[in-house]
């Protein structure tokens, strides 16, 4: 009976660490993903180089932003024919179609839209881009991800919770004499309630360690080999540990056995 | 010491369990309650130890007004009250010594008490040399009165008996008796529903006859059968 509540509570557990890690990894790119992000102001073709300067030095002394490069036109033409080496036929890029431009990254991808919108308004500048539609969907799917993610862990942790109160309640039943002969006598409520009570938050506590266990298991032997079958997703993942979720986790199950246990109980004393 | 006034309990269903119950018993009276299966003896019983509540009328048990007590009062209710059943209620896997500490332990006494009360109780009931025995090694006797000892150990001024000598042969049933009666003697309160006509009989104390739910009659020194004594008067 009781290794059932345990189980459970394991069961529950592993499931929501492996989400909240699944979330963890997915936060952990998106903020990489976001932090590599870099503006690209377009020049006016004709910009005058002291004007070209001028608008450097005043990016350069922003606070907010990070560095500055000047890529002119003919650069940009080079590493343009660089990145579609082989796909293309570069030989037939006779023009150079690019205007010189700036490549500006900021300290923080919140600062990115901002300081895009200024550079947008200094004379001499064509066309900003920063990946606007990338980053709105990858700030979109983060928080889509988070609302998600609260709404599974609530579910979670009721199954958990109906589960485990359950399995109390059966505890109690199959001592219901005693309990019956202990209100005979006196005892209060509280003092009922205590056993019940400590089982519920043992079982919650012993479940979410196995589970923890379990998760730490599991990390260490499928994240790197995942890692190594999918090329694309960035090696810094194997760093993203348990590390904070491990006391959340012990807290979830805990919590849940306490309230579990205290309500089972609680149904049983009233009667 | 316990007083009903009024007092009627009907069932969600309609049945009236018990209908305008007015009792006084005082303190250190010896009363037997008589009457036919589901006449409402053990019903009575339960109101005075809060298992149930009445729909109407007032319950007084040792100064304390039962019917509307908080649920959160009731434990204190009774352990002014010890209350012994024809099924014993002993938990089987501990000992007599640990079923009569365990009464004690559940109020949040001391040990030092526990380990000077549970003797005192013991040796009153007759069991000191068989405390560390469990309920299933004993008699139906002795464990009735293991029960007994348990039911006294936190000195109650009341003792609510139902049908205490219904799994007992005679010899039993007369050791039980007597014991009981001493008990009575230091001055406790006891109420004991029965139906061992034999038991009543011999005792010639006040007799409580229910009959549907009422008090019928109510005599000092009475019988188990309504008019026995005038008869057994004539006859003999």
């Amino acid at each position: 009976m009781q290794a059932t509540a345990i189980g459970t509570v394991t069961v529950t557990i592993v499931l929501l660490g492996a989400f909240l890690y699944a979330r963890a990894v997915l936060v952990h790119f998106g903020a990489d993903v976001l932090n590599q992000i870099e503006i690209s102001a377009y020049l006016q073709d004709g910009t005058s180089p002291a004007r070209t300067e001028a608008m450097r030095a005043a990016l350069a002394r922003d606070p907010r932003v990070l560095s500055v490069q000047y890529v002119p036109k003919k650069e940009g033409l080079q590493q343009l024919r660089r990145r579609l080496k082989g796909e293309i036929d570069t030989s037939i890029l006779t023009e150079n179609p690019l205007p010189n431009m700036f490549r500006v990254r900021v300290r923080t991808p919140e600062l990115v839209p901002a300081v895009a919108a200024e550079i947008r308004k200094m004379p001499g500048v064509q066309y900003v881009n920063y990946g606007q539609d990338v980053v709105g969907k990858l700030l979109q799917l983060v928080a889509v991800a988070r609302r998600v993610g609260i709404a599974v862990i609530a579910l979670f942790i009721l199954v958990a919770g109906i589960i485990i109160s359950n399995t109390i309640r059966l505890t109690v039943f199959a001592r219901r004499r005693e309990i019956a002969i202990m209100q005979l006598v006196g005892a209060t409520n509280a003092y009922i309630r205590m056993p019940f009570i400590c089982e519920g938050l043992l079982d919650g506590l012993l479940g979410a360690s196995l589970a923890v266990a379990a998760l730490e298991v599991g990390r260490a032997s499928l994240v790197p080999r995942l890692v190594a079958a999918l090329p694309f997703v960035a090696s810094n993942v194997v760093n993203v540990n348990l590390g904070s979720l491990v006391p959340q986790l012990l807290l979830v199950g805990a919590a849940v056995g306490l309230i579990a246990s205290w309500i089972s109980v609680g149904r049983f004393l009233r009667t | 010491m316990i007083s009903l006034r009024g007092v009627s309990l009907v069932y969600p269903n309609g049945v009236r369990a018990l209908d305008g119950i007015d009792l006084e018993i005082g303190k250190g009276d010896f009363v037997f309650l008589v009457g036919h299966s589901g006449t409402g003896k053990s019903t009575l019983l339960r109101l005075l130890y809060r298992e149930m509540a009445p729909t109407t009328g007032e319950i007084t048990v040792d100064g304390i007004r039962v019917e509307c007590l908080r649920r959160s009062r009731v434990p204190i209710l009774r352990r002014h009250i010890g209350v012994v059943f024809q099924d014993f209620k002993l938990l089987t896997d501990k000992t007599v010594w640990e079923n009569v500490a365990f009464a004690l332990q559940v109020t949040g006494a001391h040990t030092r008490d526990v380990i000077r009360q549970v003797p005192r109780v013991l040796d009153l009931v007759g069991l000191s040399h068989k405390s560390r025995m469990y309920p299933g090694e004993l008699s139906g006797g002795e464990q009735q009165r293991a029960a007994i000892a348990r039911a006294l150990v936190n000195n109650p001024k009341i003792l609510l008996c139902d049908e205490p000598t219904g799994n007992l042969d005679p010899s039993n049933t007369t050791e039980i008796m007597e014991l009981l009666l001493r008990i009575n003697l230091k001055g406790t309160t006891i109420v004991v529903a029965t139906h061992n006509q034999a038991v009543v009989d011999r005792m010639r104390r006040r007799v409580v006859r229910l009959d549907n739910g009422r008090i019928v009659t109510d005599e000092e020194r009475g019988y188990y059968f309504l008019g026995l004594g005038q008869s057994q008067i004539l006859s003999g």
